[in-house]
C-alpha cells in the first residue's frame, strides 16, 4: 500500500498513457486529496520506469548524443560503476515506455534515444576491457579474456572455438569426451564438400563480377565525361579501363 | 598472426547506414545504430541462439534511394518488401562522384529546366542521389488532394544532379563557374574558382544540425543531458589494479583467496 501510494501522485490526465493493469490500480485505490510541500524529491518506485510527466505525449524530447570513449577514458572505476547503472535506468525506463507507446497506439518521440544509450554503454564495456587488458598483460603477459581458438571444424571450415573452463584436464574428464568426440575433417567426403563449396563461391563471385562490370558499362553508356577514377574507386574488383573501351560502354552519342 | 587477424578484421557493423551519405548523417545527428535499424525496419531482435529463426532479423540490404531521408516514411514505402514490383525493377544509375563541392546555403547557378540561368540558395542535399534542392526554383505542381472536398495543390522542387544541372556562384562575378578543391597556405582545404582563382568559402548553414546551428549554441536537456563540466573532467587515477579490484576496495569486500587451478579447453 505505502509503495502505491506514489502511483497516485499523477493526473489523471496522464494515466491514458499507462498500461492497462495501472488504470485497474488507480481505480482500486482512490486518490489522496493531500497537498503537502512539493519538493523535487527522488522518487524510488516503480514511477522511475517511465519518464517524467511532462515528456508524456510529448512530439519531442531532444537530447545530446551518447558517451564517446574518449571521454569514458577519463573517468574512474567507480564513476564508471555508476554510469553504467544510469544508463541501464534510462534504458529499462526508454524500453517501457517504448512498450506503452506501442500498446496504446501513441507516438514514441525520439526513437533514437535508446540507441544512443545502447552505444554509450558498449563504449563503457569496451573501455573497462582495455583497462583491465592492460593490467592483465603487465601482470600476467595474456589478456585476462576467455582464450579462444581458430579451428577446422567437422565440415573443415575455419571457426573460432571459445573455451570453457574446467576444473581438471581434458584427458581425465570422462564426459566432455563424450560430448566432442574427434572428428575426422580430413576424409573424402569433406574434401569432396570443401571443393563444391568453393565452386559455388566462386561461381558467385563472378556473377557479382558480371554484375558490377555490367554496371560500369551502364555508368559510361549513360553518362558523358564520367570520372574513370570514381568509378574504379567505387567498383575496385572491375577493370575499368577495360570495361570503357568495350562496346557496350558506348553511349548514344558521337565519339 | 594468422589467427589474430581473423579476430581483429574490421566487422561492418551497420551494413544499411553506410550506404547513407556522410552529409546526411552529420546534418540528422542520429546515430548509426539507429539509421540501421530504420532503414532495414527492424522491429523485434531475436537473441542468439539455433532455436531462433533469423527470417525477420531484418529486411535485405540492397536499398533505392529517392528525395527522402532514409528515415523517413517515404524511404519505407520505397523499399517496401511486399510490393513485389520491386523485384523486377533495374537499380537506379548513379555517377559516382570524387569531391563533393555543393554544401547547404550555397548560392548556385541552375543549368537545365525552365529555371535554367537562375540562381538560387541550396536548401537541402540528398547525398545518396547526387542531387540538391534549390529554393523556390526548378518546381513542379504537385496534387495534394485528400478526399473530396480539400483540393489543393502546392509547388514543390525537384532535385537537381549536383554534377550535371547545377553550378557553384563565384562570389566575385556571379556567374556561374567550375570548381577545384585546393590547399592554403596554413593547410586549410578549400574551394577554387577555376575561372577566377579567388576562393569559395564554406558557408556557415552547411556545418548547421537539425538540432543547432553551431555546437556551442547547442542548449542542454537539464534532465537528460550530463554537464560538459562533469563530462570534461578527469576523475581517473592509473593504479594497477583491474576495474573488479576497484569496485571491491571501494565497497570494503576483501578476497583473500587463492584461486583453485583450473583448465580452459
Amino acid at each position: 500500500m505505502h509503495k502505491l501510494q506514489s502511483v497516485t501522485r499523477m493526473p489523471l490526465s496522464c494515466s491514458m498513457f499507462l498500461c492497462q493493469r495501472h488504470i485497474q490500480m488507480l481505480r482500486k485505490f482512490p486518490i489522496q486529496k493531500v497537498a503537502a510541500i512539493h519538493t523535487t524529491n527522488r522518487c524510488l518506485d516503480l514511477n522511475e520506469f517511465f519518464d517524467e510527466h511532462k515528456n508524456w505525449g510529448a512530439s519531442e524530447v531532444k537530447v545530446g548524443r551518447a558517451w564517446k570513449k574518449e571521454e569514458l577514458r577519463l573517468k574512474s572505476s567507480s564513476d564508471l560503476h555508476k554510469l553504467w547503472y544510469v544508463l541501464l535506468k534510462e534504458q529499462n525506463m526508454l524500453l517501457t515506455m517504448e512498450h506503452d507507446c506501442k500498446e496504446n497506439h501513441v507516438y514514441f518521440p525520439n526513437p533514437e534515444r535508446l540507441d544512443k544509450v545502447q552505444d554509450s554503454m558498449e563504449n563503457l564495456e569496451d573501455v573497462i576491457r582495455e583497462r583491465n587488458i592492460a593490467y592483465f598483460e603487465l601482470e600476467t603477459t595474456h589478456t585476462g579474456e576467455r582464450p579462444a581458438e581458430l579451428i577446422d571444424n567437422a565440415f573443415g571450415l575455419k571457426e573460432v572455438y571459445t573455451k570453457t573452463e574446467y576444473d581438471i584436464p581434458k584427458e581425465v574428464n570422462k564426459v566432455w569426451q563424450e560430448k566432442n568426440p574427434p572428428v575426422n575433417n580430413k576424409s573424402r567426403a569433406v574434401q569432396k564438400f570443401l571443393v563444391l563449396l568453393r565452386e559455388k563461391l566462386a561461381n558467385r563471385r563472378y556473377a557479382q563480377l558480371a554484375k558490377d562490370k555490367q554496371q560500369v558499362a551502364r555508368i559510361f553508356a549513360n553518362f558523358k565525361d564520367v570520372d574513370a577514377e570514381a568509378v574504379q574507386e567505387k567498383f575496385p574488383n572491375v577493370d575499368v579501363e577495360e570495361v570503357r573501351l568495350s562496346d557496350k560502354a558506348r553511349g548514344n552519342w558521337a565519339p | 598472426m594468422r589467427f589474430t587477424s581473423v579476430l581483429y578484421r574490421r566487422v561492418r557493423k551497420y551494413v544499411a547506414a553506410d550506404q547513407v551519405g556522410e552529409l546526411t548523417k552529420t546534418y540528422s545527428n542520429l546515430p548509426d545504430r539507429y539509421i540501421n535499424r530504420v532503414m532495414r525496419q527492424v522491429y523485434h531482435v531475436y537473441p542468439k541462439g539455433p532455436q531462433y529463426t533469423k527470417v525477420d532479423q531484418g529486411k535485405d540490404d540492397h536499398f533505392v534511394f529517392g528525395p527522402e531521408r532514409p528515415w523517413e516514411y517515404e524511404f519505407l514505402k520505397r523499399n517496401n518488401p511486399a510490393d513485389y514490383s520491386r523485384k523486377f525493377k533495374p537499380p537506379p544509375l548513379i555517377e559516382p562522384i570524387k569531391n563533393w563541392n555543393i554544401f547547404k546555403g550555397d548560392r548556385v547557378e541552375i543549368l537545365v529546366g525552365k529555371d535554367k540561368g537562375k540562381q538560387g540558395i541550396v536548401l537541402q542535399i540528398f547525398q545518396e542521389i547526387n542531387s540538391v534542392i534549390v529554393e523556390g526554383l526548378n518546381t513542379y505542381l504537385r496534387d495534394m488532394n485528400q478526399g473530396e472536398g480539400n483540393k489543393f495543390v502546392i509547388k514543390q522542387e525537384a532535385p537537381l544532379l549536383v554534377n550535371r544541372e547545377v553550378a557553384l556562384v563565384d562570389p566575385s562575378d556571379l556567374l556561374g563557374c567550375e570548381v577545384e578543391w585546393r590547399y592554403t597556405e596554413e593547410g586549410d582545404k578549400v574551394r577554387v574558382s577555376k575561372r577566377t582563382g579567388r576562393i569559395i568559402p564554406i558557408p556557415k548553414a552547411a556545418y548547421e544540425t537539425i538540432d543547432f546551428k553551431t555546437p556551442t549554441s547547442y542548449k542542454e536537456n537539464p534532465n537528460k543531458d550530463t554537464k560538459e563540466a562533469d563530462v570534461m573532467e578527469v576523475t581517473f587515477k592509473p593504479s594497477l589494479s583491474t576495474f573488479e579490484m576497484d569496485i571491491m576496495k571501494e565497497q570494503n569486500i576483501e578476497e583473500n583467496r587463492i584461486p583453485v587451478k583450473s583448465f580452459w579447453y
